[in-house]
């Protein structure tokens, strides 16, 4: 009798633990944890309940989203972020096989750089950094950026967005600059523009006519994929 | 309107709103700290005397007679002479010159000679004109002369240094490369700082500030905080002031400790601690900005940030006030309105030794 009992819980919970939600979570759960394994581990187990695009958008990604949380609050740190990405990433691979096929199509393509005359660069490396990590095929121009290397970056890899950072107010018209540039090269309307950066508000996004202003890298990745996916 | 009052955005934007709206935002800019850093959220009372700051009348406000604190500087004489977007009026004058004029115009109660790039690490190279101009000023000033600097990681990496950017070597999944670039770099730092400050210390100079701790992230902050150790090991009477960058060290490293404690995602009242446990006598505590919100949010997480440093410090506490941080809006000239309610808020609800 006893007996009976106990392995009634073991089945009761081997049932609740393959629910929909309990296999996102454990996904979301293995990439908050950075490690591939415990990733893969989660994969191979939700692969025969979930359809794949399901597993990587309600598990994996939503773990990440989690991960970008976290690290905005100081709870997480950059290599974990790198760690984590790396994880989802080898998830990813292990699901290309089951993808359908219209949901092969190639990445977006973002190119993020700070404005000519302002070298802060931290906070663009970690906004180019998560966008990569969520999927983005991202070309980071670095900091100090004239111009027409913007352009020269964007036409050459045929971009999809462009992510402008400015750092002091002095520099901020220098976002300006660039959607001038775009306009200029009739390349507006192709490439949707995000702006950031401490002093930046959504007010000035809008006075500029960029597409979107994000407050930070989490941000950032929400607003792309609204823009782009 | 008469019963709206004019308060500022992060970015400066005058903007008119009800004592309602203010009393809100109070609420939300102190609940927003007290979330992030596990700490006290303040007061009814305390909320109710900020709200009263925020709406005085009065353009300029100051503090109750017998809460007067000091000031201490920064950005040494860059103020005066410099012309890059930093606040600086653009006058040419000589560093002695501009140090004076704290002294002896504006009534700061320490102040600092600082070089025009402001990182230790371009200091090397000048370090004999530096002592020079220390030593004059020395002999022209009365209330204490600090050397003042940004520890400034950055310069280690390339393209500025000889250390490969953790931040590109991170992008390509390189993590312990990083790690180690981030480790070179800040025993380099340690090193050439506390080797300035001994040249220094030969011409008389009375201590050191360390400005922006963490601007790189959490291996500034190791290489600052040893950096301390070090001096108060081998100058026992020397003055250490320890400002920091931000409110939240960045983990670019994720790993690196101080006497056994990590360093990365610490708030202002843990950062105190380890900089008082290094040696410093001063601590300058930070909590950013946020331009997409009123100054009524923005001063009250501040003060609950900053509160909760004072209250965590047996060293006195000097708040770092600026463009953009401290509750001031983000504006080359911040609007003497924000500077001056958000010094009182310090002084009288915080409870800061100094500004
Ligand atoms: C670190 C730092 C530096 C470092 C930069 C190192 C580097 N490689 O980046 C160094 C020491 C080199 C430096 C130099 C200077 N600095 Co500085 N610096 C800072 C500091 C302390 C922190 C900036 C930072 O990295 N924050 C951490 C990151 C993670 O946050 P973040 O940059 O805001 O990024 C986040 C968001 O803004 C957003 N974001 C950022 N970029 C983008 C882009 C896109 C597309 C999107 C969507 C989002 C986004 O997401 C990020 C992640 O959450 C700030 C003050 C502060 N506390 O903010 C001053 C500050 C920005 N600097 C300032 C100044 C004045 C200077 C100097 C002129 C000083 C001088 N006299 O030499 C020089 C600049 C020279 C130049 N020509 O550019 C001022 C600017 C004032 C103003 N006028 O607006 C500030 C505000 C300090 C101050 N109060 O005086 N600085």
């Amino acid at each position: 009798m006893c007996f009976f009992y106990s392995s009634t819980i073991e089945l009761f919970k081997e049932v609740v633990t393959t629910t929909k939600e309990e296999l996102y979570k454990e996904l979301s759960d293995a990439i908050v944890s950075c490690k591939k394994d415990q990733v893969l581990a989660a994969v191979e187990k939700a692969r025969g309940e979930l359809e794949a695009p399901d597993i990587i958008e309600n598990g994996l990604a939503a773990g990440m989203n989690e991960v970008g949380t976290l690290f905005e609050r100081g709870k997480l740190f950059l290599p974990h972020v790198m760690m984590a990405a790396e994880a989802m990433q080898a998830g990813v691979d292990e699901l290309k096989d089951d993808m359908p096929e219209s949901s092969n199509k190639a990445a977006s393509v973002i190119v993020n750089g700070t404005v000519e005359g302002d070298v802060h660069d931290i906070g663009k490396a970690i906004v180019s950094t998560m966008l990569q990590t969520s999927g983005f095929e991202v070309y980071d121009i670095g900091r100090d950026a004239p111009v027409a290397d913007f352009i020269a970056k964007i036409k050459e890899t045929n971009a999809n967005m462009v992510g402008i950072s400015a750092l002091m107010t002095t520099t901020l018209p220098g976002q300006k600059e660039v959607i001038e540039a775009l306009e200029e090269e009739g390349l507006r309307d192709k490439v949707k523009v995000m702006v950031g950066g401490a002093p930046a508000t959504n007010a000035w996004a809008n006075k500029i006519g960029a597409d979107c202003y994000a407050e930070n890298a989490t941000e950032a990745v929400n607003k792309a994929k609204e823009l782009l996916l | 309107m008469a019963n709206e009052y004019f308060v500022r955005m992060g970015d400066g934007e005058r903007i008119s709103m009800t004592k309602e709206q203010i009393i809100a935002d109070l609420q939300e800019g102190s609940a927003d700290a007290a979330d992030l850093g596990d700490i006290p959220e303040l007061s009814g009372d305390e909320l109710d005397k900020l709200a009263d700051i925020i709406m005085d009348s009065n353009r300029i406000v100051s503090v109750e007679p017998g809460m007067e604190i000091p000031v201490t500087h920064d950005i040494g004489s860059i103020r005066i002479d410099g012309d890059q977007g930093n606040s600086g009026v653009g006058i040419p004058a000589s560093r002695l010159v501009g140090c004076m004029m704290h002294e002896r115009g504006f009534g700061a109660d320490t102040m600092e000679l600082g070089h025009i790039d402001y990182s230790f690490k371009p200091v090397k190279p000048v370090i004999a004109q530096e002592c020079q101009t220390m030593e004059s000023c020395q002999q022209n000033m009365t209330v204490p002369l600090l050397y003042g600097a940004m520890p400034n990681l950055g310069l280690y990496y390339t393209p500025d240094g000889p250390f490969e950017n953790p931040g590109d070597l991170m992008k390509a999944f390189k993590i312990n490369e990083a790690r180690e670039s981030i480790e070179h770099a800040g025993d380099h730092a340690t090193r050439d700082i506390t080797w300035i400050m001994q040249h220094l210390q030969k011409v008389g100079c009375d201590g050191v500030n360390f400005d922006t701790i963490g601007a790189a992230g959490d291996g500034d902050v190791y290489a600052s905080l040893y950096a301390m150790k070090a001096l108060r090991e081998e100058f026992p009477n020397i003055y250490i002031e320890a400002g920091m960058a931000g409110e939240c060290t960045l983990g670019m490293h994720g790993e690196l400790e101080f006497e056994g404690n990590v360093l990365a995602g610490l708030w202002p009242h843990e950062q105190v601690p380890l900089a008082e446990e290094a040696g410093a006598n001063m601590f300058g505590p930070v909590c950013n900005t946020n331009t997409s919100k009123s100054s009524a949010w923005n001063l009250a997480r501040s003060v609950t940030f900053t509160k909760a440093a004072v209250e965590a410090s047996n060293i006195p506490c000097h708040v770092d006030m600026g463009m953009g941080v401290g509750g001031i809006p983000m504006f080359e000239t911040p609007p003497i309105d924000a500077v001056t309610r958000a010094s009182k808020a310090m002084v009288e609800i915080a409870g800061v030794d100094g500004i």
